[in-house]
């Protein structure tokens, strides 16, 4: 019998609610559903739940829609990624500066951080809109466009303009956390570098990228995280279309689960994209950490 | 090398003036140090010289070219921060090696050049590591390195040992001295350190509120101070200051009588008396008696706290040999000639 003293007791007793509520809300799914991916689960016919093994997995991977949905993840996963931590190390460099406005410019900043993802999503399908978008009407005005076009009906631009939706939520949580980051860089290297006589472009470089890669790191591996997972924006913009065009692994788990109602291989999916987020993270920080 | 001269060079932050129409040559090859408590306007000085801040008002020459406007690259001076200022991501070779690389340097040249400097500064085993592996003091010599190898016209140094204990600030300073010596450059100064102002200054500039309060050697500063904040800064522990009057050709402070020959009668004065200027009483000197309150044994010397006459309070130095306790009488001998008076109006030194 395990001894515990009054502290390691009253401790367990306090602990206790949050591993209650955790074992139920957190591992009970994680477990659930991974034992359904290892059934033959159709909501259709609710009593027949076979066990099939990895049968689900290997159906998946037969799936031209899974690779499809790979594909388009993939590149929706490395425009949204690049261009928000590009953004926001100008961002960053930007703020970072003293001048005028600057703090009002700072708060501003985190306005679309704090936008609710569904609010982002309908503002920017308005924005896109083919007969009444902001896009539309500003483009024909200026004379850069001849006539309203649908933008989201373009099937090479869909994923383009739902990532650009997705940077302008997700860019201010990554510049604040560089602004964050170049705060940190003492003031004297920038001195001893411009003595040295290193340019703007050199302290940059010499300076700010290497001080900047923890920052970096962390921006690299949440906006991975975020967006390969990422969900809202497709199911309230494109729904996957048109076509296939915005058909991504999220939306292929949403519409496979909750449209075929297939849980078993639904939950295959959300396994297989699970790992996929684990592996990406991983080799992120395996790779890029070791460096810093 | 350079002779650096500073015309009336004005430093304003918005209505605050840090730095009041400063002139100061600085000698080619000579050891200046900008001496001063914090805000006195040494840094902004430096700053100025470097070229990492503007100017407001004033001409900055290096050898009379005016460079008044030019960047920091472009004025040819190395400088070496309170912080080390390495950059953290480059070994120590690299960051030696860095002012070279800007100047597009050929490879064999800056290998050289890193070597020698390493060698000179004794960290030549240290090449590989990176800052974070280093000693507080094994940095700052990487810093000197790095200042070194740019063979520059100046260098400025920016309270370079503060950051060091005791023992180590001790050894960087003969350092200092040293490669001062072997190069024979320029070097300017700052600190808010006496002893290290004392001990590596060719002269020293006392500054306050972005004035200089006198320029002299060393020895001048410390023998015949300008004025009572010179006197007051240096000197561990510190001058015994005593008010008074002038009358009859001596200083007059209730039953305290010192003479003071050349000051004119009925001055407002503040006498200055160096811990370390009594002795043991001789017919020659002035006796000084009082009663010891707190006896601080240093080891090599030993200070009293006396209450002293007129209900004066004196830090003496125990003459060697002596032998004294709390609560007993003491009496001293006082040079007259060793005196400071100062006008009790305008803190300036009577002469």
């Amino acid at each position: 019998m395990l001894r515990l003293g009054y502290d390691e007791r009253a401790a367990a007793l306090l602990v206790f609610p949050v591993v209650a509520v955790l074992l139920v809300v957190a591992a009970f799914p994680i477990l659930y559903s991974f034992w359904i991916s290892l059934h033959d689960v159709v909501l259709t016919r609710p009593l027949r739940r076979p066990f099939v093994g990895l049968d689900n997995y290997l159906r998946v991977f037969a799936d031209e829609r899974f690779w499809i949905a790979v594909a388009r993840t993939t590149v929706y996963t490395v425009v949204t990624v690049a261009a928000t931590t590009v953004l926001a190390v100008l961002v960053a460099l930007l703020l970072n500066e003293a001048f005028p406005g600057q703090r009002l410019l700072n708060a501003l900043l985190l306005l679309p951080w704090a936008t609710p993802s569904v609010v982002n999503g309908l503002m920017w399908k308005w924005i896109y809109d083919p007969s009444y978008g902001l896009l539309n009407g500003l483009l024909v005005q200026l004379g850069v466009l001849e006539r309203y076009r649908a933008w989201l009906g373009d099937p090479d631009l869909t994923l383009l303009l739902i990532a650009n939706a997705a940077v302008w939520k997700q860019m201010p949580l990554a510049a604040l956390l560089l602004i964050v980051t170049m705060k940190a860089i003492p003031e004297d290297l920038y001195r001893a570098a411009k003595v040295d006589g290193a340019g703007t472009f050199r302290r940059f470089l010499h300076v700010t990228l290497p001080a900047l890669r923890p920052g970096l790191m962390l921006v690299l591996v949440y906006e991975t995280m975020i967006s390969i997972r990422h969900f809202d924006l497709f199911l309230i913009m494109t729904q996957g279309g048109p076509g296939d065009a915005s058909f991504t692994l999220s939306w292929f788990i949403y519409v496979e689960t909750f449209r075929s109602l297939r849980f078993g291989t639904g939950a295959a999916l959300s396994y297989i994209l699970a790992m996929a987020t684990f592996l990406l993270s991983y080799l992120f920080i395996r790779f890029l950490g070791r460096r810093l | 090398m350079a002779t650096i001269v500073c015309e009336a060079l004005t430093k304003r932050y918005g209505a605050v003036t840090a730095l009041d129409a400063l002139d100061l040559t600085i000698a080619h090859g000579e050891f200046m140090v900008l001496l001063g408590p914090s805000g006195c306007g040494k840094t902004t000085t430096l700053n100025l010289i470097a070229g990492l801040e503007e100017a407001s008002e004033g001409r900055l020459l290096f050898d009379g070219r005016d460079v008044t406007w030019l960047p920091p690259h472009r004025r040819e001076v190395a400088m070496v921060f309170q912080s080390y200022a390495l950059y953290p991501n480059k070994t120590v070779f690299e960051n030696i090696a860095f002012p070279l690389r800007l100047r597009r340097t050929p490879r064999a040249g800056i290998e050289r050049a890193v070597r020698a400097a390493a060698e000179q500064l004794e960290i030549a085993h240290l090449l590989d590591r990176r800052p974070h592996q280093l000693s507080g003091g094994q940095r700052q010599r990487v810093a000197l390195g790095r200042a070194i190898v740019r063979n520059p016209a100046a260098f400025l140094m920016d309270e370079p040992l503060s950051n060091l204990d005791a023992a180590l600030r001790l050894s960087m300073r003969s350092l200092i001295k040293r490669l001062h010596h072997q190069l024979r450059a320029t070097f300017v100064y700052v600190t808010h350190d006496q002893a290290e102002a004392m001990t590596l200054a060719d002269r020293i500039a006392v500054m306050r509120g972005g004035l200089i309060q006198q320029l002299d050697t060393p020895e001048g500063i410390y023998e015949r101070p300008a004025n009572l904040f010179v006197a007051g800064f240096l000197g561990s522990p510190p001058i015994n200051l005593i008010e008074g009057r002038i009358e009859d050709g001596a200083f007059r402070r209730a039953e305290l009588r010192l003479p003071a020959p050349r000051a004119e009668p009925g001055r407002e004065v503040v006498l200055g008396l160096r811990p370390e200027d009594v002795e043991a009483p001789a017919p020659h000197l002035v006796p000084l008696a009082g009663r010891v309150e707190l006896v601080s044994p240093l080891g090599s010397d030993t200070y009293a706290e006396v209450s002293g006459p007129a209900g004066t309070s004196l830090t003496l130095r125990v003459p060697k040999g002596w032998r004294v306790r709390e609560g007993e009488g003491i009496e001293v001998g006082v040079d007259p000639a060793r005196l400071h008076l100062f006008d009790r109006a305008t803190e300036r030194r009577i002469a």
